[in-house]
């Protein structure tokens, strides 16, 4: 705590961007311009992060504004570096113009100077005054400037940025027609059916028009949703009524409880009644309060808005529908409810840092990454791309799988069967002691688990 | 410690520190701070997002800065020969001096405007990287999927279809549509077997070329030789020879040596050496290099962005589990066309336990423990006591149907 109050302090009171840097051990890199417009704004901010960096009391916050402020700096040390190649090439831009004035200027006095006196001499005074200008000198000298510039901001870039994303690249036979149809697909499932189309006539892909057709019918239901207008999405429910409810959804129900309202909110109290009647009654058996309620709104009829159910009108609920809908039209399609094309390239985006870093300590050792079948470091993924239960053995270190599952001890500490096996000594009968806690544990009483 | 350095009060100091805060949005928010590692760690993958813009930019100032050179040397040659002339003549030659330097004013003025929007187009890039905050992730992560696949879709030639796709996501500035067209033009050529447009695009860059080493401009030369021999013009090819080959000769001799055995084979050979060289696969390979020196000139990964995406995403979920018949759709790998393309990739590594719940989803940790039923399949806390507490304290197992006691429950213990 002493430590992160000291830091605070040198933020605070000396030089931010500078001593960040010095604190994570890079370069200085000192602004030329000391009060342009990026200076100000980093001496505006440098203060706010101390002042709120002081405020922050929890350990995670802290780690935040650290890393947050290296990269602005560092973002904004680049656009600095990018400001001064323009600063040049207006330079030497207006020099070429000023250059091309100047000898068009010497040519024009020239021209009215022949016209009097012998041309011979004029011609010659020209050619020596523009000896004198030296345009391509004064040319080359801008332009030399403008090349520092360039070499600094792509030396920066170089060093801020991951150069060569394809380090970790494996050099297999990446099937063109298996990625164009994944791309196909994920066009349609997106909504983007004219480019969709416009992709499948460029790539000559045509086996994924099924797919189409079913998101086309999705998109036909959430667009009409979007101009409310349910009669769509309440077809589409009634048809699968019977596999929406094989899953648990009760998405029939709340689409009738949205036309409900509908047509409450107009104040037309008699039909309201009549659908509740025609359409509630199926759902009576498992909903019945939720039903009760809706029907109290009928008391409500023209004053919804100040009555107790008018939460009931929120607008969240279309747009909460319309989400719920598309995940049990994709649930009932067969397909996942995100699009696997999106999901993986996220996994790739958070996992390649990884990978990269792992190539960097793996140079000299190309070939073995070429042909290696298990990653040699764990590439650590968020919750959402945990799709299966991994056990590992805390003895062996090794995934259980179906040859050598997780075992339960009596105790209730998990190992893989093979630990057991071996603390056993292979004897059934022998008891041992369980690696995490003092109990005595026989294998038959062991048991396999399934997660 | 004196709440401020300058001396102001501690009022302008919190409405300075509100100012700020809405201009810097990412800094802000409730984000763990891995979240904001990974997004960082994330934003640094984008190299050539920035560069490739910038490689464009620098190429058109130079060339600009070439024509300026070169129009300003020939005046100034132009004017010292023109003291050996009469003075009509004279007076007519700088007459033509001061048109042709006003036309090249025009010209810089139109190449200054090239070159403000290519800087615009970079500084966009930039803007666009500074956006990436807490905020809008899930907008940025979805345009970024989409500059994803303009880029593929540019590589592989299909120019409508990233035209459109960048049109209607307007992130057009975002993506490097026009340089592409510029690479279009030779490839094209290159399809129909010629081989001019690929020439131009070389001497456009040689000094860039020559700097890499690329062999690429001697292998145009070599393939218009062997269509010169294909087409029986010995002389001409010899000719050809002389002038276009020969100055390769040091360092590329073996192969020189090879094609020029193909003067004595001809086109009709059955010797398998020199039969390859008249092959149509030759313009194949031709146009794949073409993409490649294309690619490393501007300074883009040889593969398409999407390529390496989906590999790192296919290694990192690559699990046992994804080919067992009861995977989830959830999981990209349970799609036959993900599985071939996941096929010649490493499976992930795990060195700690990750269970998720086979019912809510929900990883199982501390706070969320796995229980086990007694016939051994494990379910999370929170799943299994909500469904006791709607079933008076009885458990139906999802997968095996048997029926439970709460009471039977016990818990795991996984490290």
């Amino acid at each position: 705590m002493i430590t992160l109050f000291l830091i605070a302090k040198t933020l605070h009171f000396s030089n931010f961007p500078n001593s960040i840097r010095k604190s994570t051990g890079q370069k200085l890199h000192p602004a030329p311009f000391p009060l342009d417009r990026h200076r100000r704004q980093q001496i505006l901010s440098r203060k706010t992060i101390s002042l709120k960096f002081l405020q922050e009391s929890d350990q995670d916050h802290q780690a935040l504004f650290i890393l947050a402020s290296i990269w602005i700096m560092e973002l904004n040390s680049i656009k600095d570096a990018f400001d001064r190649v323009t600063k040049k090439q207006k330079i030497s831009s207006s020099k070429s113009q000023e250059t091309i004035q100047q000898i068009t200027q010497e040519i024009n006095d020239a021209i009215s100077g022949i016209q009097s006196t012998d041309h011979k001499s004029i011609l010659n005074e020209l050619k020596a005054k523009l000896k004198e200008i030296a345009p391509l000198t004064q040319l080359e000298s801008t332009q030399k400037e403008l090349n520092i510039a360039f070499s600094k901001y792509t030396k920066l870039l170089e060093k801020q940025f991951n150069p060569d994303i394809s380090k970790s690249y494996r050099n297999v036979d990446f099937d063109l027609h298996t990625v164009n149809q994944i791309i196909a697909g994920h066009l349609y499932r997106e909504g983007l059916f004219e480019i969709g189309d416009c992709f499948i006539n460029e790539s000559n892909e045509n086996d994924v028009i099924e797919r189409k057709t079913h998101f086309l019918e999705m998109y036909k239901i959430l667009e009409s949703m979007k101009s409310r207008d349910l009669v769509p999405a309440l077809n589409w429910a009634a048809a699968n009524h019977e596999n929406l409810q094989k899953n648990g959804s009760d998405i029939e129900l709340k689409l009738h409880r949205l036309q409900f309202m509908e047509i409450l909110q107009h104040g037309r109290r008699d039909e309201a009644l009549k659908y509740a009647r025609t359409h509630f009654s199926p759902f009576a058996d498992h909903h019945l309060p939720e039903i009760q309620k809706l029907m109290a709104c009928l008391l409500w009829a023209g004053k919804l808005e100040s009555s107790p159910y008018s939460e009931f009108l929120s607008p969240t609920h279309w747009a909460k529908l319309g989400h719920e809908l598309a995940q049990q039209f994709c649930n009932l399609i067969g397909e996942s409810h995100q699009s696997p094309l999106s999901v993986t390239v996220a996994a790739g985006v958070q996992g390649l840092p990884t990978l990269l870093k792992l190539m960097n300590v793996m140079t000299g050792k190309k070939h073995e990454w070429q042909s290696m079948k298990q990653l040699p470091v764990p590439v650590d993924l968020d919750q959402e791309f945990q799709f299966h239960s991994i056990f590992v053995c805390p003895v062996s270190r090794d995934q259980a799988g179906e040859d050598n599952p997780p075992m339960l001890m009596s105790c209730g500490h998990v190992l893989c069967k093979q630990s057991i096996t071996k603390l056993s000594k292979n004897n059934s009968t022998r008891p041992f002691k369980c690696p995490y806690c003092p109990t005595e544990v026989e294998v038959g009483q062991c048991r396999q688990l399934f997660f | 410690m004196e709440p401020n350095t300058n001396g102001n009060s501690t009022v302008s100091n919190a409405t300075m520190s509100s100012a700020t805060v809405a201009s810097v949005p990412s800094l802000h928010g409730e984000v763990p701070s891995s979240k904001l590692n990974q997004l960082t760690e994330s934003l640094k993958l984008e190299h050539q997002f920035l560069r490739v813009p910038f490689e464009h930019y620098k190429k058109t100032i130079r060339a600009n800065h070439r024509v300026v050179e070169k129009e300003v040397s020939a005046v100034m040659s132009s004017l010292s020969d023109a003291v050996d002339l009469s003075q009509d003549d004279a007076v007519q030659r700088l007459n033509s001096l001061v048109s042709r330097l006003q036309g090249l004013k025009r010209k810089l003025e139109d190449g200054s405007k090239v070159e403000h929007l290519q800087a615009q187009r970079c500084r966009a890039r930039l803007d666009h990287l500074e956006s990436a905050g807490a905020d809008n992730i899930s907008e940025w992560n979805n345009t970024r999927l989409k500059r994803i696949l303009v880029d593929y879709m540019l590589r592989m030639s299909y120019y409508n279809t990233a035209t459109k796709l960048a049109e209607t996501s307007n992130i057009q500035d975002l993506v490097d549509i026009e340089i592409f067209y510029e690479a279009k033009k030779v490839i094209d050529a290159l399809r129909n077997k010629e081989v001019a447009p690929a020439l131009a695009w070389c001497a456009d860059n040689k000094s860039r070329l020559k700097k890499s080493k690329s062999k690429f401009e001697f292998q145009l030369r070599l393939q218009e030789f062997v269509e010169l021999v294909r087409s029986e013009n010995n002389v001409g090819a010899v000719m050809y020879a002389r002038k276009h080959l020969a100055p390769w000769a040091a360092t590329y001799m073996k192969e020189l040596q090879k094609v020029f055995a193909t003067l004595a084979f001809t086109s009709n050979t059955g010797c398998e050496t020199y039969k390859v060289l008249f092959e149509p696969k030759q313009w194949d390979y031709l146009m794949e290099q073409f993409k490649q020196e294309f690619c490393r000139l501007y300074g883009m990964t040889l593969e398409p962005l999407l390529n390496i995406y989906l590999q790192a995403g296919l290694s990192a979920l690559k699990t046992p589990f994804c080919y067992e018949e009861n995977c989830t759709k959830e999981d990209p790998l349970s799609q036959e066309s993900f599985r071939k393309l996941a096929s010649p990739l490493p499976f992930s590594k795990q060195h700690h336990s990750k269970l998720v719940c086979f019912i809510t989803k929900e990883l199982m940790d501390t706070e969320n423990p796995p229980l086990v039923l007694p016939n051994g399949y494990v379910y999370s806390f929170k799943a299994l006591d909500e469904m006791a507490n709607s079933n008076n304290g009885r458990i139906t197992c999802p997968r095996t149907q048997e029926v439970f006691n709460y009471t039977e429950v016990r818990k795991a213990y996984i490290s």
